[in-house]
């Protein structure tokens, strides 16, 4: 049996199974919190930070990543205030800025509401989440690519560069790289990039719900959990 | 030969996960680098995955990758060094040595790297060479003190 635990999400109470992470029992719910490193069952390592939540602690908030959270009896959350839609907002636009090419990041930027970057684009082709070495690890075990190096030349990489003898090139590494997925309008050209914006007004619906899970098809994108179980085990409607 | 040495390390550790670091920290000092090949020696002996070693390797500065040179002059760069003149010191020692910062001198007698501050700072700014400390240094000092290194014989280093 396993032993379930009451919190508190944005003033709803929720039932989750102990050991589940506060982001995974909101999108059960559907509360939408959006993350991106997060690959469901697997082990989260809070890369992307798009996942921010206050978590209430004897009346004062801290923000904290719902994804490497784990739920406790009693807990109280709130996912969806003016602070922690700014901060969001604010990572997203960073992600985006650092890595425009690429429909998913262009999703939940505008997701994370972002109407504009301030930031120069770099266009790089990685933005660190993570995914492919969460699943290469994770799912399968073998570990043939992992983080190398550290501060800006932090990148993912074979040992010495060469191919893994690990490797089976299952190419699940690439399903899950947000950073495989093209801008609607075809690949950006060096110094051309932008915020696409083009998929904003569907997310006219979703501004008059925050905080809730409206379907919105951005999520299919980015490969929100809700997308990726949802579909797959036809649960939600 | 080399896998003697390697061996020697790995005595007693063997399948011991969780002593990559202190294993890295010996191979760096018996070697004077990590190399691709012990890398992989110790991803086999203590049984963590290659990628794991590669990337705790490369992960740290005290670790280098690269052969060093038999002279390792460390300038640091940090904020309190920087703004009392650091980067001229170093710019003094690539350029009297002709190697960017992290390359060994064809001669394998120099190393130049730099770090970011070695928690000396009342001192700045700071160089070290082969583990003593140099304070108050500035471009001069740099230039004798390569001069001096380059004339000492290769007999007389030690390092590790
Ligand atoms: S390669 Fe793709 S999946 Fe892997 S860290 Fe970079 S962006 Fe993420
Ligand atoms: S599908 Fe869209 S609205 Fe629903 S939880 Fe995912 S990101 Fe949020
Ligand atoms: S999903 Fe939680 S930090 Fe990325
Ligand atoms: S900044 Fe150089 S020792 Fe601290």
């Amino acid at each position: 049996m396993v032993q379930k635990v009451t919190i508190n999400i944005d003033g709803m109470s929720i039932r989750a199974p102990k050991g589940t992470s506060v982001l995974d029992a909101a999108l059960e719910y559907g509360i939408c919190i959006p993350h991106l490193c997060h690959v469901p069952y697997l082990s989260d390592i809070g890369a992307c930070r798009l996942c921010i939540v206050e978590h209430v602690v004897n009346g004062r908030a801290k923000i904290t990543t719902s994804c490497t959270l784990l739920v406790e009896e009693g807990m109280v959350i709130l996912s969806n205030t003016e602070k922690v839609r700014k901060l969001r907002r604010n990572i997203a636009e960073l992600i985006v800025a650092e890595a425009p090419n690429s429909r998913a990041i262009q999703d939940i930027a505008i997701r994370c509401g972002v109407k504009e970057v301030r930031y120069p684009f770099r266009n790089n082709d990685c933005i660190l989440c993570g995914r492919c070495v969460q699943v290469c690890t994770g799912r399968y075990g073998v570990k043939a690519i992992g983080f190398v190096g550290r501060g800006k030349d932090r990148r993912v990489e074979t040992p010495f560069n060469l191919h893994s003898d690990l490797c089976r090139n299952c190419g699940a590494c690439i399903d899950v790289c947000p950073m495989t997925v093209v801008p609607c309008d075809g690949p950006m050209k060096v110094g051309e990039e932008r915020l696409c914006g083009k998929c904003e007004p569907k997310m006219a619906f979703a501004e008059e719900t925050p905080g809730f899970c409206v379907w919105c098809d951005l999520g299919e994108g980015f490969q929100c959990e809700r997308y990726t179980l949802g579909v797959r085990n036809q649960a939600y409607p | 030969m080399t896998d003697l040495k390697l061996a020697s390390i790995l005595e007693g550790r063997r399948s011991q996960p969780h002593q990559l670091i202190e294993v890295l920290q010996d191979v760096q000092e018996r070697y004077g680098y990590v190399s691709e090949e012990a890398m992989r020696g110790v991803s086999r002996e203590l049984g963590v995955p290659l990628t794991e070693v590669y990337g705790v390797a490369s992960f740290y500065k005290a670790f280098s990758l690269k052969p060093r040179g038999k002279n390792i002059i460390t300038v640091c760069t940090g904020t309190a060094c920087h703004v009392r003149g650091s980067k001229m010191i170093l710019n003094q020692a690539t350029g009297q040595l002709g190697v960017s910062p992290g390359e060994m001198t064809k001669d394998g007698l120099f190393t130049i790297e730099h770090v970011n501050c070695i928690g000396a700072c009342a001192l700045g700014p700071v160089v070290t060479e082969n583990g003593s400390c140099h304070h108050h240094m500035n471009p001069g000092m740099m230039r004798k003190l390569i001069e001096s290194l380059g004339d000492r014989s290769p007999e007389d280093f030690s390092h590790g």
